[in-house]
């Protein structure tokens, strides 16, 4: 799989999207829309919304977050923001705060 | 389990990557290197190398120390060190950067500023570049130059010496064999000289050969002494 990284010194203010797997190590700002998964690492900073199949945070992102499939805080991610997405797992430890919503209406 | 694999193996790949169906539009920055295989729209800064490969498209103001296009990029590149436009590389736009390189098979369409072109600075940038060239090619003649300048003081006793030590040519050939090295260095010189005068002669015969003697007289000598010790 062709696998795009945004490295832990790369600052992108702007629009992200495409069709693959992207892993955050760096800071994003925006708007960000897959048709896969999408993985926050520890060193990684989202502030942005985020539209996806499945996101992975173990770092930290403030914005609204929707995603098809599955969300998943990490111990030790920081999340702000509202989650809508038919699952959702929130690992002990991870810090969140905002709205849960596992009813998706476009089912 | 497959995400710490990934999450861990991303973290062995120590650069950016924006995969091909990746289209990031915006502003961008870092101080890592940066590879594009998909798109990337609006402005882009880098402190490292931007390398854009065969399927990558960047439209964008770019600022990088070095860049690399195989790809298609239509915006301005500044570049602090260089810009290399590869064979499969198609650009559109400005280049500013001292160094630019633009391989056969590259289409490019735009200006070139390689800043402050001073007769003497590219003279003087280029031995530095072939500097490190020049060891690489010479580490085997490079002990044999300790040696040599002992060997050219005896080389010059050694020629009255030739016709009584004839027998000899059995330890002279140990000698000359790093001579031989030691010698090509001065032996270039001199041809240089003596090339641009045989040429000179032509033009004016008598004014010219009697300077020409000495010169190639010089050189001649030491060639012809390195040619009686490999014999």
């Amino acid at each position: 799989m062709a696998n795009t990284v945004i490295g832990s010194s790369i600052v992108i203010d702007g629009e992200i999207s495409g069709d693959e797997d992207l892993v955050i190590q760096g800071t994003v700002k925006g708007k960000i829309s897959l048709k896969e998964s999408l993985y926050v690492e520890g060193s990684g900073v989202v502030e942005a919304d985020i539209e996806t199949q499945n996101v992975e945070i173990a770092g930290r992102v403030t914005g609204n977050i929707v995603a098809s499939d599955k969300v998943e805080l990490k111990t030790d991610c920081r999340v702000v923001g509202d989650i809508k997405a038919p699952r959702i797992l929130i690992a002990d430890g991870a810090s969140f705060k905002g709205n849960v919503d596992m009813d998706m209406k476009e089912r | 389990m497959a995400t710490p694999k990934e999450l861990s193996g991303s973290n062995d790949v120590n650069n950016t990557v924006v995969g091909p169906s990746i289209l990031i539009s915006g502003r961008l920055t870092g101080d890592e290197d940066l590879t594009v295989r998909g798109r990337v729209e609006g402005e882009l800064t880098l402190s490292r190398t931007l390398i854009v490969e065969p399927s990558g498209v960047v439209k964008a103001n770019v600022a990088v120390r070095n860049a690399i296009v195989s790809g298609v990029v239509v915006g301005n590149i500044n570049a602090t060190e260089s810009v290399e436009l590869t064979r499969e590389g198609r650009m559109v736009g400005d280049i500013h950067a001292p160094r630019v390189i633009i391989v056969d098979g590259a289409s490019f369409r735009g200006r070139v500023d390689m800043g402050d072109v001073e007769p003497g600075r590219l003279p003087s940038q280029r031995p530095v570049v072939a500097r490190p060239a020049a060891p690489v090619t010479r580490p085997s003649a490079a002990p044999a130059r300790p040696s040599a300048p002992p060997a050219r003081p005896s080389a010059p006793p050694a020629r009255p010496l030739i016709p009584v030590a004839t027998p000899r040519p059995a330890p002279a050939p140990t000698v000359t064999t790093p001579a031989r090295p030691a010698s090509k260095p001065l032996p270039p010189p001199p041809p240089p000289r003596a090339e641009p005068r045989p040429v000179a002669p032509p033009v004016e015969p008598a004014s010219a050969e009697p300077p020409t003697p000495f010169a190639l007289g010089a050189g001649a000598k030491k060639k012809v002494v390195v040619k009686k010790k490999t014999r």
